[in-house]
């Protein structure tokens, strides 16, 4: 053998210097996974990885989480609070206290001249759990408007509302363990390699050990769907009929689990009398499902002892996405598949804390998944924080996609936005440009000065972001985990906590009320709140200490508890007044915006691995926005052929909204009359969608609308798709 | 040591039960036994002198693959950036991937590839500074960047593209193996990190737990018997007859319906329509494109001379007996010297040139380089002695010193031609593997260097009033083998392109489409300068009408020489892993440097700075 040089020099394989561990959770996705950062010997975060003990991620991490430290260092953070009259001028610097006065002042006149509604609040899921609580205080009880909504309206509000249709409460009832008992999974719009890499690796684990059949329910052959054993290529917008269709057969051929149905539901009759329509042989002339399909898929799901199903957004942002959820909700009642090991309805969350929001900003209602519609809720809360009830509203105000339209037409002059950027996640952005552009007064509170919402903004506050900050994040499987202070916040910025907390002091209730820019303060607030016999949402058990040595713990956790519950309703005691759970008829309604001869493609959206929401984050980093620099959109290369549209050449794609220049990728995991877009890029795929609104959840519809496609002169469009790339 | 954490996962350790005697290309896993002088050594990895308890510490390490498994997640790729601290333009592991079929029945196969320590590392070979060394521990083949001096011919050599030529630093860098990690058992960085549970890694032949295969081929993965690489595969699931290529090689992978094995086969993706493409001659390469063409005229020119004189042809005797030989002399030499010049500033660091000697026993590289510098040195000195003895006058050791040094640079010169071709006879670049880059290097030796002769010394002939028709001639006549000699190369190479298939085949298709218009254009001028130097041959008198053909003939093969060489560098397509839509894409980084999207650090494409 030839090992060349004899005398060698030492090897030398890079070595950071960490000196310290820092325990901390993950900031993007909702997986929840245990990071540790690695601190150099000067105090800089210089590395990560996987907590290895940690039940979630057991020592992994996707290339998301591989590079988080590197967020702190990354371009276009807030410095320091940025004050204007108009958008049309430029910035001035300006220091916190004069920000948080000024903009405490703008709120009162907006309030004092419209009505307290006329300013409104739209979050985030970033955030931590202890300033979602805080949040919602200081909105409903001192600022004291009722259109205060979150971003997770674009992402989970129809699992919540599918949730609380079926069960009478929100909360995902199963857990990642489920993998290892269930023996069918099915995965509706659910792309867990791309979307969710660590779920998908326990569920890959999980599979090698002892093989269950996976069946996708997917219009794209996603990674997923290609390890399928069976791949259910649907037609857009159409899963509710199936699901109907599903159901049908499980009743039809008596698979169906009537002593569950019988002891802990209510509903049946109803439902078997809308299901009769959806026979097999109709429901595939709408879903695309072919019949036998259909049978065999509801046969192996009723007949295996545990079935589970997951889905994300391809139930979600439809216009029937809780209808969606409802439906999946349906077929694990009527198969006793739910709160058992391997039998659940989980829906696989997106943002790092959209758990957290759902549970403790009172953005749908009150802290601890209270409801502002219960008299008691609103007195126990009042109580609670020191202030008069009746100042609380009665019903709960508009969701985010309706805070838009208001503004379109007047009614809220002021809003304050908070870790989230509507010019890019929002269908239409022509229009919220439009709205963005009407307010009296718009603030920015982001971690990013670049971020491109700050263009119509009068204000913005710099915050710090991800673990710069201390306090929670709940995931998928209700797991509260720790995000600790791994860093100092950058320059002039500030933990959200502080700032909620210092503007609450400019407000006459806030000063009422408690704040503290402590976490764990308001942890131990939420805690108190969080105890009751019938509180599923109980995370009195849990400490700071306790949360951390056991890697997160997941509620109900009740004081006590040695470890929280892996599961809900494993008794068979639902939410419900009448503790049971509802099986709920889905008649079918078509109203998408299908392809026609004018607009002949399905226009679809989605995420890649590489990329977070709007890239404010993932698109600083090299390492991964290297992999996809600028957008893209699938297309089907015998689509490409008539139209005469090569690979790697720029396209003009057109919908009824607006245009969007993108490089196209040709490819046949695509169907023909389909393209795809990644929705992460400013100016892109958003400036195409409608984004019509589930009437349940206010979700849009991101992934069903209609387009055509253009040929472009390629230098013009290579121009444009530079200059849209601010980062 | 590297720190093993008290709550490392069980799948980060390695775990190698039993251990084969041989690897499936007949040769031993163990590396050495514990009577070699390499046994025993610490690795000295930062400096840390000890030594690490692996048991298997010397047995040849691999990857294990599951084909079947990798979902695209970049897991692999981010872990091993972020262990080796690289910039976004560095990854010493990429996954690409092909796919076939038609919708819905679609098959994309990921392929994450790093360096696979072969048994016959091409690299450690080809490297001129011996930068690269296969260590008895692991088997693992690691380069040191402060050795290299950035020529990038590891690049070259290497079918997998493991060897990470770096811009900005100038230097080459690659995958470790992670041995840090190996030395306290653990895994490598992008195996723990794997999400897909398609990566492993242990030692070499051994089957991972839970899985069937250990074989050297899958669709995209080019051919093993080139280095024996140490990387296996599983791939159970059937693939489509055809599988194509995202990124922008016009190549596709067809199986062989028989064996079941995927060749590389052109992929028309251009189409047939002939383009000039003359923006895309211009590369990196472009110093090596004047460095070998004025080295070979140079020498071309000193043998003329030489042998002219020793064969006693009176013409030729006269010019180096003129007044005008010292300087022709000094000419070449400061010809040579701009060449080299910027071959050596063509370097990622150009102040470690002196390493270019470090790998004579094995690199053809180095000897290129030493035959270059005997002869240039060489011809140095023969002009000082010449130069001295004109000065003094007939003094016999000068005589003598003078004729002994025009013997050494006459026989070096060629040899370093010799050399010089054999830089490019890469098994991974079929496009240059072939003898045709000797007749073209040779024949450009006979063509450029008669060629220079001549147009030194007729004018001043000319001046002088002596005779020019025999030197005129004999330059044409010379030219005219030279051509032909390349010509018939050219001839012969593309039909061997055509015949082999493979990445040749790939080679010949950008020939005759993206550069169609050039090359049909190349191979006019060749046909018209052939037809003009024979015609050239046999003219007598010195006309007005046949200066204007010389000139001509002069512009049209310096053309067609600087056109073909260039070719040849642009041309070659290597055998590479394929890549994905952005990232390895070479359309897309040239799309992303045109349009000055790669001017965000953040797209990890670098413009070549050289």
């Amino acid at each position: 053998m030839l090992f060349g040089r004899k005398k060698k020099n030492p090897i030398i394989i890079a070595d950071k210097g960490v000196v310290e561990w820092k325990y901390t959770t993950c900031g993007y996705c909702s997986t929840g996974c245990s990071i540790e950062v690695g601190i150099n010997g000067v105090g800089e975060a210089v590395s990560s990885r996987g907590v290895g003990g940690a039940d979630v991620n057991r020592g992994k991490l996707c290339i998301k989480g591989i590079f988080e430290h590197e967020l702190f260092k990354t371009e276009g953070r807030g410095r320091t609070p940025l004050v204007r009259n108009s958008w049309l001028d430029e910035y001035q610097d300006t220091d916190w206290d004069s920000a948080l006065d000024s903009m405490a002042e703008n709120i009162k006149v907006i309030q004092a001249d419209h009505g307290r509604d006329a300013f409104a609040v739209v979050s985030t899921g970033q955030i931590l759990t202890e300033e979602f609580y805080a949040l919602g205080k200081l909105t409903r009880g001192a600022i004291g408007t009722n259109n205060y909504d979150g971003n997770t309206t674009l992402c989970m509000a129809s699992a919540v509302s599918g949730y609380k249709r079926s069960f009478g409460q929100d909360g995902p009832p199963g857990c990642y363990e489920d993998f290892e008992e269930t023996e069918c999974l099915l995965a509706f719009g659910s792309n867990l390699p791309e979307q969710h890499p660590i779920i998908y690796w326990r569920m890959k684990e999980a599979m090698e050990k002892r093989k269950f059949p996976l069946i996708v329910v997917d219009p794209r052959v996603t990674m997923l769907a290609q390890f399928a054993d069976m791949h259910l290529a649907i037609n857009p917008g159409t899963d509710v009929v199936l699901l109907n269709s599903l159901a049908f057969v499980i009743i039809d051929e008596k698979l169906a689990d009537m002593d569950y149905i019988e002891k802990h539901t209510n509903g049946m009759e109803e439902f078997q009398s809308i299901v009769e329509d959806y026979d097999p042989v109709s429901a595939s002339k709408i879903c695309g499902i072919d019949e036998d399909t259909i049978r065999n898929v509801a046969r192996l799901y009723a007949k295996a002892d545990k079935a589970m199903s997951i889905w994300t957004m391809g139930i979600n942002q439809s216009t029937h996405g809780s209808d969606g959820v409802v439906g999946i909700n349906n077929l694990n009642l009527i198969t006793g598949n739910i709160g058992k090991p391997g039998g659940t309805s989980l829906s696989i969350t997106g943002q790092s804390n959209a758990m957290g929001t759902r549970e403790w900003s009172s953005c749908s209602g009150l802290p601890g998944h209270r409801a502002l519609e219960n008299v008691d809720h609103r007195q126990e809360i009042a109580d609670y924080w020191g202030i008069d009830p009746e100042f609380l509203p009665k019903q709960r105000g508009l969701f985010q996609t309706d805070i838009f339209p208001a503004i379109e037409t007047g009614q809220i002059k002021g809003l304050w936005l908070i870790g989230t950027n509507p010019m890019t996640s929002m269908p239409n952005t022509s229009r919220i440009r439009k709205t963005l552009e009407k307010l009296d007064f718009l603030v920015v509170q982001d971690a990013y000065e670049d971020v491109e919402t700050t263009k119509y903004a009068h204000m913005f506050l710099p915050a710090a972001i991800w673990a710069e900050k201390d306090g929670c994040f709940t995931n998928t499987e209700r797991r509260v985990n720790r995000v600790t202070n791994v860093a100092k916040p950058f320059k002039n910025s500030k933990p959200d906590l502080w700032i909620f907390s210092n503007l609450s002091k400019r407000f006459e209730n806030g000063l009422k009320m408690k704040f503290s820019e402590n976490a764990e303060d308001m942890f131990e607030e939420m805690k108190e709140l969080s105890k009751g016999e019938h509180r599923n949402l109980d995370i009195s058990g849990m400490s700071y200490d306790k949360i951390e040595k056991n890697r997160g713990l997941q509620w109900p956790c009740r004081e006590g508890d040695e470890k929280g519950a892996q599961r809900l309703y494993s008794d068979g005691k639902f939410p419900h007044v009448d503790g049971k759970a509802k099986i709920i008829p889905l008649p079918f309604v078509d109203n998408n915006e299908r392809p026609d001869t004018e607009y002949p493609f399905w226009l679809n959206s989605g995420r890649v691995v590489e990329h977070f929401h709007t890239r404010t984050r993932t698109g600083k980093i090299g390492n991964q926005n290297k992999f996809s620099p600028t957008p893209y959109m699938e297309m089907n290369p015998d689509s490409a052929v008539e139209l005469g549209i090569e690979h790697q050449t720029y396209v003009r794609c057109v919908s009824r909204r607006g245009d969007a220049v993108v490089m196209v990728q040709l490819t046949q995991r695509i169907p023909r009359d389909m393209v795809f877009i990644p929705f992460h890029f400013h100016d892109c795929v958003n400036r195409l969608t409608l984004g019509l609104l589930d009437p349940h959840s206010r979700q849009p519809a991101f992934k069903q609308n209609a387009v055509r496609i253009e040929q472009v002169d390629q230098k013009e469009a290579a121009q444009r798709n530079v200059e849209a790339r601010g980062y | 040591m590297f720190q093993v954490r008290n709550d490392e996962p069980q799948y980060a350790f390695l775990n190698d039960e039993t251990i084969k005697e041989t690897n499936c290309y007949g040769k031993h896993i163990q590396t050495v036994d514990v009577s070699s002088e390499l046994h025993g050594k610490s690795l000295n990895i930062n400096l840390d002198s000890e030594i690490g308890e692996n048991p298997n510490r010397y047995k040849q390490h691999g990857f294990h693959f599951t084909a079947d498994n990798c979902i695209g997640c970049h897991a692999c790729e981010a872990a091993c950036s972020e262990k080796n601290d690289n910039p976004a333009h560095i990854a010493f592991r990429s996954v690409g991937y092909v796919e076939g079929g038609t919708y819905p029945d679609f098959k994309r196969l990921n392929i994450s590839m790093a360096c696979n320590h072969c048994d016959d590392p091409v690299c450690l070979k080809g490297c001129p500074t011996r930068a690269y060394t296969k260590f008895a521990e692991y088997g693992a083949v690691l380069q040191d960047p402060d050795i290299c001096f950035g020529c990038g011919y590891c690049t070259w050599v290497c079918p997998y593209n493991a060897p990470q030529l770096d811009p900005v630093k100038g230097q080459v860098s690659k995958c470790n193996m992670c041995v840090d990690r190996l030395e306290v058992g653990l895994k490598p960085a992008c195996v723990s990190a794997c999400l897909g549970n398609a990566l492993n890694f242990g030692v070499i032949e051994n089957t991972p737990e839970n899985r069937e295969q250990a074989k050297v081929e899958i669709p995209g993965f080019p051919r093993t018997d080139i280095t024996n690489p140490n990387i296996r595969f599983q791939q159970t699931r059937d693939m489509p007859n055809e599988m194509t290529r995202t990124d922008s090689m016009s190549v596709k992978y067809h199986k062989d319906i028989k064996t079941g094995v995927f060749e590389p086969v052109v992929d028309k993706k251009k189409g047939l329509q002939r383009s000039w493409s003359f923006d895309k001659l211009r590369s990196r390469e472009d110093p090596l494109v004047i460095f070998t063409l004025v080295s070979q005229a140079v020498i071309g020119a000193f043998l003329f001379m030489f042998l002219g004189k020793l064969a006693g042809i009176e013409s030729v005797v006269q010019i180096v007996n003129s007044s005008a030989y010292l300087p022709m002399i000094f000419v070449l030499l400061g010809m040579e010297a701009v060449a080299l010049f910027l071959s050596t500033m063509h370097l990622g660091k150009p102040l470690r040139f002196y390493r270019a000697f470090n790998n004579l026993k094995y690199s053809p590289v180095s000897r290129e380089v030493a035959g270059i510098a005997v002869f240039f040195n060489s011809l140095g000195a023969h002009f000082l002695a010449v130069l001295v003895n004109s000065q003094i006058a007939g003094v016999e050791l000068l005589q003598q010193v003078a004729t002994f040094f025009a013997y050494v640079a006459a026989l070096s010169g060629p040899i370093a031609i010799y050399f010089m071709h054999k830089i490019y006879r890469i098994e991974a670049r079929p496009f240059w593997n072939h003898w045709q880059v000797l007749t073209a290097f040779y024949g450009n030796m006979l063509t450029l260097g008669s060629l220079i002769t001549g147009l030194f010394f007729v004018p001043i002939f000319m001046f002088n009033n002596l005779p020019v028709t025999d030197i005129l001639q004999l330059v044409a006549g010379l030219m005219f083998v030279g051509l032909v000699v390349e010509v018939i190369g050219h001839y012969f190479h593309a039909k061997h392109m055509n015949v082999k298939g493979r990445e040749g085949a790939v080679s010949y298709y950008e020939q005759v489409t993206t550069f169609g218009k050039t090359n049909l254009f190349r191979h006019g001028l060749l046909l018209i300068n052939i037809l003009v130097s024979m015609a050239l041959m046999f003219v007598e008198q010195v006309s007005v009408l046949s200066f204007i053909v010389w000139v001509a003939l002069t512009l049209s093969v310096l053309t067609a020489s600087l056109i073909s060489r260039a070719m040849f560098y642009v041309m070659v397509v290597p055998t590479t892993m394929p890549g994905a839509f952005f990232w390895k894409n070479k359309g897309f980084e040239e799309h992303a440097r045109e349009t000055g999207l790669a001017s965000v650090v953040e797209a990890g494409i670098i413009a070549d700075t050289h």
